[in-house]
């Protein structure tokens, strides 16, 4: 569990030295947000909340932006623009350059067994490589065990818009403690069943059986986000929302 | 040029699913249900913000004496201008006029302008020589459908709002007074005439729905565009191609639109009192009041 340090930061500003964890063995590791300039500053880059973890010797900054920024590892939902002979053209948000993802990037694809797949079909993919100078690449498998782990064209449901921040708290391991994110919980809670995938760009896809459901999930998800609500008022929403369906 | 984004195929086609399986639309509203509509008008006459769910346009009504056109010395000058800039979505461009542009300025065009809303003769000051000339900038601050109803109510908010100077003609002289010298006088206003666009989806265009959202409107096959005024007279009807509709559904679409408008009428007639009122200094006695205000201890 990480210890929470509520202090807000903004770009540029010196970060008070006895906040800094330090070990014996282990360096310190920097998160996203934060810039190292030698031999000892560390300045941060963009305006969030400073979180320190004492166990991992990391910090990193925890920030709401707009536009998304591929980062290595990140997994997101992308847009097939349109295909070229060895790969797709994958958009993950409207406006920016588009990123590639190769033919033969799927579980067990050959080039006679690949998934075939059309403009404007989404994908849910893992960002394979990124940074600022190049175009960033996307996997659809995971290269060393050649497994998919649920990555792979999305069929059918529907995609949401969210703010990145939003996303990663969905995406967070323990997100009803950590990102005080219960939503889809509560939903599961009132009988729904319904899939989703969560993107780190800002996007859900959510499917079901019933169009209903899709539509209320969608709304809960919205609401949420564009309003902050707290975990108890999430609830709330939730119960207000069913009842409104049924 | 940034291409216009497109909403995946998952999207088109769960909406499509949702409309004409379901009857549902995403956002849970009614077939004829609007957005909510809310009006603020700016500290300076004649500046009006129109927001439509997350349409949001501002519009800004302007006059200045100039000469009036050779062909028309008895008539004032009125112009609307539309541009839509990257501030509405990234894929439009300064100066380089997209289709939504040139239909938004069209439809207003035709809609105010075209209709004699607002009195032209009585902006003629000097016959041929000067006149006023009322200007009208709508900008488009963000795009998520449905520009040209939420920019028509603006443009009439603003025009309805706007107060041009007041003027004197003695002896050949004319003489126009500053805001301070005298109150300025509203515009000549003869009828206020509103947009109401419906959308059509299906592929005999069977389901119509009113004030289309962006992506609504990215997966609709029609629209038609009616323009009329609480009176029930139509300024125009614009359908500019798409899939055909049934004759029938067209007239319910219409008489539909006509309680809209009232509605959108009663509204903006509410919102100017409520402005009059709040500018309301009381007038002459309450200048020459000589109280002090009373402290509260």
């Amino acid at each position: 569990m990480s210890t929470e340090s509520p202090l807000v930061v903004l770009p540029g500003e010196t970060i008070d030295p006895s906040l800094i964890p330090t070990h014996k063995k282990n360096p310190l590791r920097l998160g996203p947000g934060l810039r190292h300039i030698p031999p000892s500053e560390i300045v941060p880059t963009v305006a969030g909340q400073l979180v320190v973890d004492h166990r991992k010797t990391s910090m990193w900054i925890e920030y709401n932006g707009g536009r998304y920024i591929p980062s290595q590892g990140d997994l997101i939902i992308g847009q097939i623009a349109r295909s070229a002979t060895d790969f797709y053209y994958v958009s993950l948000s409207p406006y920016t350059p588009n990123a590639t993802l190769p033919h033969l990037a799927f579980e067990s694809a050959t080039k006679k067994t690949r998934p075939q797949l059309a403009s404007g079909e989404l994908v849910y993919a893992r960002v394979s490589l990124a940074n600022r100078h190049m175009d960033p690449e996307l996997e659809c498998v995971n290269s060393s065990t050649g497994k998919a782990d649920g990555l792979g064209p999305l069929k059918d449901g529907m995609v949401f818009d969210v703010s990145l921040g939003f996303a990663r708290r969905l995406l967070m391991a323990k997100s009803r403690e950590e990102g005080k994110v219960e939503v889809l919980e509560a939903l599961g809670e009132e009988g729904l069943a319904f899939e989703t995938a969560v993107g780190r760009n800002g996007k859900v896809w959510v499917c079901s059986e019933s169009v209903k459901t899709v539509v209320v999930v969608g709304r809960a998800l919205r609401e949420t986000d564009e309003k902050g609500l707290g975990v108890e008022a999430q609830r709330k929403l939730v119960k207000k929302l069913v009842r409104e369906m049924r | 040029m940034p291409r216009e984004a497109e909403p995946s195929a998952n999207e088109k086609a769960f909406l499509l699913k949702a409309l004409q399986d379901e009857q549902i639309r995403l956002d849970g509203r009614e077939f004829d249900q609007y957005r909510p509509l809310e009006l603020t008008f700016g500290e300076e006459y004649g500046v009006a913000n129109v927001s439509l769910g997350k349409t949001k346009i501002l519009a800004k009504a302007s006059a200045e004496v100039t000469v009036p056109f050779a062909d028309r010395p008895l008539d004032g000058i009125f112009t609307i201008a539309t541009e839509l800039s990257p501030m509405a979505a990234p894929h439009f461009e300064v100066n380089r006029p997209a289709e939504t542009e040139v239909l938004l300025s069209r439809l207003l065009e035709k809609t105010v302008r075209r209709s004699g809303a607002l009195d032209t003769e009585s902006l003629c000051l000097v016959a041929g020589q000067k006149c006023w000339s009322v200007r009208v900038d709508v900008h488009v601050l963000s795009h998520d459908g449905n520009l040209t109803d939420a920019a028509c109510f603006a443009v009439v908010a603003a025009l309805r709002h706007f107060r041009k100077p007041d003027t004197s003609m003695e002896n050949g002289v004319l003489t126009v007074y500053t805001p301070a010298e005298r109150e300025p006088v509203p515009l000549g206003w003869l009828h206020s005439p509103f947009c109401v666009t419906w959308s059509f989806f299906g592929d005999e265009g069977e389901t119509a729905l009113l004030d289309a959202d962006w992506m609504e409107e990215q997966v609709r096959v029609a629209s038609v565009t009616i323009s009329l005024n609480r009176h029930g007279e139509i300024c125009q009807i614009a359908k500019l191609g798409g899939v055909p509709v049934e004759a029938v559904a067209l007239l319910q679409c219409t008489s539909v639109a006509l309680t809209k408008v009232k509605e959108f009428s009663t509204y903006l007639d509410g919102k100017l009192a409520e402005d009059a009122k709040r500018r309301d200094k009381g007038g002459f006695m309450a200048e020459l009041r000589a109280e002090n205000d009373r402290i509260v201890g």
